[in-house]
């Protein structure tokens, strides 16, 4: 029993969150049944995905599931490598602390019972989706699974009933579809070329042809990019991001910042590495647009963060810098660098999410959205605003924090491939970091505080902000197990050639 | 091993404690702050003891691959002695001048938070150690640069956290690519980078140095630090004219001596432009601090200036200079917190900030004014202070390294201190005598002690430079 469980278990994380999105749709009235229901499935998930990682990292082999027992070239593969349990693991532990944080808390933000149930209906399937996305090993999935995620991501951006949460979503909706279309479209180059979908076959086929047919190879690689660039807000390609994600309501943000857009970057990641491969990625100069890419990503997203007077726009723009990070890592094709890209990936991940529940617990409380308008609320709620400065010191990268060994690698891997640009990029945006996160910072705690009765949120909300903070923290201070994690998944994608 | 932790967390844990108790419990928040700034000198004598009887304390944290390695060397535990020891003083200093001052429960609390970081950057045994504590040295510090709050405070303190952040952004990269070259950080076992061929070295030490520089203020990387003089007194005397600004100093002799190593320094071609980098800081400085009219500016620019005497020792790298160099970082510091103390003394109780207003000073605030004079003859360089002695070596340094040149820039800059601080001390106490005596009461006392111990201190020390030598010898021994 145990061990078939674990033989389906790349399966069963995808379908146990799909499957329980069904079940809330008819059980709507029952808000506190609902919301036990998905902090439920979520720690299903996590421990599932617990199992996954630690077998997966024992064998020391990938495990491949067959869906319907069909094999690779006519059915559809499932395969849980060390990159795709990593971001598992991160995803689903993540979401867990984010559905808690909303549990009593969300009726305000989207306004009655109903729509809180079809939030999160929403929000399981995307979570599904992210979940599927880490597993998959087949093109067309990846493209199923990226269209069921951007509709979720859009419900949840309108889900506030709001004049300028429609405009968001359809914002949203415009660029994500079009998106959608390039990566369909890059999908379609490639299977004209090669007559396959499944990753490991594309890989094999087009490695022995890619120099007959150049041309389609350098399209494909480029819809890909721009299509993932837009669904993951590279810049310039970020514009409906800002909006959206600070439209929405705050455990959405979380997860729309930390888990969505990581998403598409690990499908980015694993269609760069698992599908075109090293030598091709080589040949087309892939690496150096992604590094220059990343660079500007991280310097202009940073720089627009500091312009934002409200909290939650300029969280949003920082994810934007960020992003940049995590491209500029996937750019540097060697161990230490995509180690550190899915270490930082991880930390930012957590570190957002704590970053934006803060704030959102903060704004909720005071009913202010200006950064200089929360002046003192540091005293008058002190847990959340100690684990908003936590995560910005994850953020930032102050050693003992989860940012600093991410970066760490990053640097480390860019000088290894010679090359000091990257480096000097990532303490630049280090610093804008700093400047944006820290003065927020400054205005709560150093600043008089108003005579207003701001409160703690209440216990499970501060639950989550510590769950999260804390492996904000730990990341930081034991990254062992993750390291050598993330250390496996880098190898694991280097490995092809 | 014990006392090592002591030693680092005895001035966070009073931190916490200040920020604990309740606001308004003002005397039982000045018992923490005595007893825990003792308590870290006590633990750093301790330690220094074991460092110097050549006993080895230890303690390395693991973190994934990376460790946190704390181990004080001989020069570390110098830098620890310094900066515990003055600490006490200027606790008992910002007794009396903080009195009756705003926001008391913050600058206690930040305070002691910096004790603690500055130990740690003392006592640190590899750089990554280092940089943490480096780095969150700046972050307790800043709440210390805006204690006004008014808007040149913020200014300020805006001013203070980028200069520092990028300048230990400048580290963070210097780090790693030791690492990535040498595969160890360790200071324990030789220099990190000894036995690599000095060619594409050259930018490293120029990183590092451009680093470690922001807080050792080498021009043009001062700006910060006459910025940051509007925090109250004491931090200006023991943050930015001892603690802070010294972790700077203290940075580059560590990534001379310990990272590069004197004989792999030397054979880099920046190596022969950095004596001149610190001459020029040291000449530029004194001479903009002699058109500074703000008796706390001049004597920021003299910090800047005093600052490259320690640096131009080290980057001579030669074993006068260094000892120099370690000399003049104990010697300056006992003074130079004198000078900040009196010029505190003045605006509380004469109320003035202005050196052109301070005609007639002198007799109401007559100890004040002659341990000014002291310590302002201890800054030129005269024989009863001991900076007489720092002085010298750093000057038979440099004609050892064959640079006459550089000891003349010692000799005119303490031509320009005289010219640039002794009229102050003479019109202080010329003139009509306009205020009423005004050194009296238990403020005055409390501030006052610290500065009259402190100059007896640095008499006794240039009478018999012996009580110093030992531990500025086991340092040079250390690299030489």
């Amino acid at each position: 029993m145990m061990s078939s469980a674990a033989a389906n278990m790349p399966v069963l994380v995808v379908i146990a969150p799909l499957f329980t999105a069904f079940v809330l749709t008819t059980l709507a009235r029952r808000i506190r049944l609902v919301e036990g229901l998905v902090v439920f499935t979520g720690i299903l998930v996590l421990i599932g995905s617990g199992f996954l990682a630690a077998d997966v990292f024992n064998k020391e082999t990938a495990l491949i599931y067959q869906i319907g027992g069909w094999p690779a070239p006519w059915g559809i593969e499932l395969k849980a490598g060390s990159v795709g349990v990593f971001f598992l693991l991160v995803a689903s532990f993540v979401s867990v602390p984010v559905s808690l944080f909303s549990v009593n808390n969300l009726s305000d933000e989207v306004g009655g019972k109903e729509r809180t149930a079809r939030f999160y209906v929403l929000y399981l399937l995307l979570c599904g989706a992210m979940y599927g996305m880490a597993v998959t090993n087949d093109l067309f999935n990846v493209f199923v699974l990226v269209e069921v995620a951007t509709l979720s991501c859009c419900g949840l951006v309108s889900s506030r009933n709001r004049p300028r949460a429609a405009e968001a979503a359809f914002t949203y909706l415009i660029l994500a579809t079009l998106g959608s279309t390039l990566i369909l479209g890059g999908i379609g180059f490639i299977y004209i070329i090669t007559g396959h979908l499944n990753m490991g076959f594309v890989h094999d086929e087009l490695n022995r042809i890619w120099q007959s047919e150049p041309h389609v190879v350098w399209t494909s690689f480029s819809f890909m990019l721009v299509g993932f660039g837009v669904k993951s807000a590279l810049f310039p390609l970020h514009v409906w991001l800002p909006d959206a994600h600070s439209t929405a309501p705050s455990p959405a943000s979380a997860i729309l910042s930390g888990i969505a857009v990581k998403g598409y970057l690990i499908c980015l990641l694993k269609i760069l590495y698992n599908v075109f491969g090293y030598t091709l990625m080589r040949a087309f100069a892939i690496n150096t647009i992604l590094v220059l890419a990343g660079s500007i990503a991280i310097i202009a997203g940073a720089v627009l963060a500091l312009m934002q007077t409200e909290l939650k726009r300029r969280l949003a723009f920082s994810t934007v810098s960020q992003i940049g990070y995590i491209i500029m890592g996937i750019g540097i094709m060697n161990t230490k660098g995509l180690s550190g890209t899915l270490f930082y990936l991880a930390g930012h991940a957590v570190a957002k999410a704590v970053l934006f529940l803060a704030a959102g617990a903060m704004i909720s409380a005071s009913g202010r959205k200006k950064i200089s308008e929360l002046a003192g609320i540091g005293r008058k709620m002190p847990v959340t605003m100690a684990a908003f400065t936590v995560g910005s010191l994850g953020l930032t990268g102050i050693p003992l924090f989860s940012g600093f060994v991410g970066k760490w690698y990053l640097i480390l891997g860019s000088l290894e491939s010679g090359s000091f640009f990257p480096a000097v990029v990532i303490i630049a945006g280090s610093i804008l970091c700093a400047a944006y996160l820290f003065s927020v910072v400054r205005v709560a705690y150093f600043e008089p505080a108003p005579d207003e009765n701001w409160k703690d949120p209440g216990l499970a909300q501060k639950i989550a902000l510590i769950v999260l903070a804390s492996a904000v923290l730990v990341l930081g201070i034991l990254p062992d197990p993750f390291l050598e994690l993330a250390g496996r998944a880098a190898e694991e994608l280097l490995a092809l050639k | 091993m014990f006392y090592l932790v002591l030693a680092i967390s005895s001035g966070i844990i009073g931190g916490l404690l200040v920020a604990a108790i309740p606001k308004d419990k003002n005397r039982m928040r000045k018992y923490i702050v005595l007893i825990f700034s003792a308590l870290g000198a006590f633990f750093c004598w301790r330690v220094a003891a074991f460092v110097f009887s050549g006993e080895s304390v230890e303690l390395s944290i693991e973190l994934g691959s990376l460790n946190l390695y704390i181990k004080p060397d001989p020069l570390g535990a110098v830098f620890g002695l310094i900066a515990s020891t003055l600490w006490l003083f200027t606790s008992v200093y910002s007794f009396g001048y903080m009195a009756g001052k705003h926001k008391q429960r913050t600058f206690y609390a930040f305070f002691l938070l910096s004790l603690g970081m500055t130990v740690g950057v003392a006592f640190s045994g590899n750089l990554l150690a280092l940089y943490l504590f480096y780095e969150m040295l700046t972050f307790s510090t800043y709440p210390l640069v805006i204690h006004e709050r008014g808007p040149d405070a913020m200014k300020a303190g805006a001013k203070y956290i980028i200069y520092n952040l990028s300048g230990a952004g400048a580290i963070l990269i210097a780090i790693i690519e030791t690492y990535s070259l040498a595969g160890k950080l360790d200071f324990t076992g030789g220099p990190i980078l000894a036995g690599l061929s000095a060619g594409g070295l050259n930018w490293l030490l120029a990183l590092f140095i451009v680093g470690f520089g922001v807080k050792a203020a080498i021009m043009p990387l001062h700006r910060w630090l006459p910025a940051a003089m509007v925090a109250p007194t004491p931090v200006s005397a023991l943050l930015h004219a001892v603690a802070v600004v010294n972790s700077g100093v203290f940075g580059v002799l560590r990534v001379i001596y310990s990272v590069f190593g004197h004989e792999l320094a030397g054979q880099l071609r920046i190596s022969a432009v950095l004596p001149w980098i610190a001459a020029f800081t040291i000449l530029a400085g004194i001479i903009i601090a002699a058109r500074k009219d703000i008796l706390k500016q001049r004597l920021a620019y003299q910090t800047v200036s005093h600052l490259s005497y320690s640096l131009l020792g080290a980057f001579i790298l030669q074993e006068w200079g260094l000892a120099g160099a370690v000399m003049h970082m104990i010697c300056y510091s006992t003074l130079k917190i004198t000078l900040f103390f009196c010029a505190g003394i003045i605006s509380e109780l004469a109320g003035e900030t202005r050196i052109s207003k301070m005609k007639g000073v002198g007799p109401s605030l007559p100890v004040t004014m002659s341990m000014f004079f002291a310590a302002v003859l201890g800054m030129i360089g005269m024989l009863p202070l001991n900076t007489f002695w720092s002085k010298y070596y750093l000057m038979k340094g440099s004609v050892a390294a064959g640079n006459w040149i550089l000891a003349l820039v010692f000799i005119a800059s303490g031509i320009i201190n005289a010219a640039c601080f002794i009229p102050i001390v003479v019109n202080a106490f010329s003139g009509e005598k306009v205020r009423p005596q005004s050194e009296r009461g238990a403020r005055a006392v409390l501030m006052l002690a610290p500065i009259v111990i402190l100059v007896v201190f640095a008499i006794i020390i240039g009478l018999y430079p012996g009580i110093v030598w030992p531990g500025v010898e086991a340092v040079v021994n250390c690299y030489f």
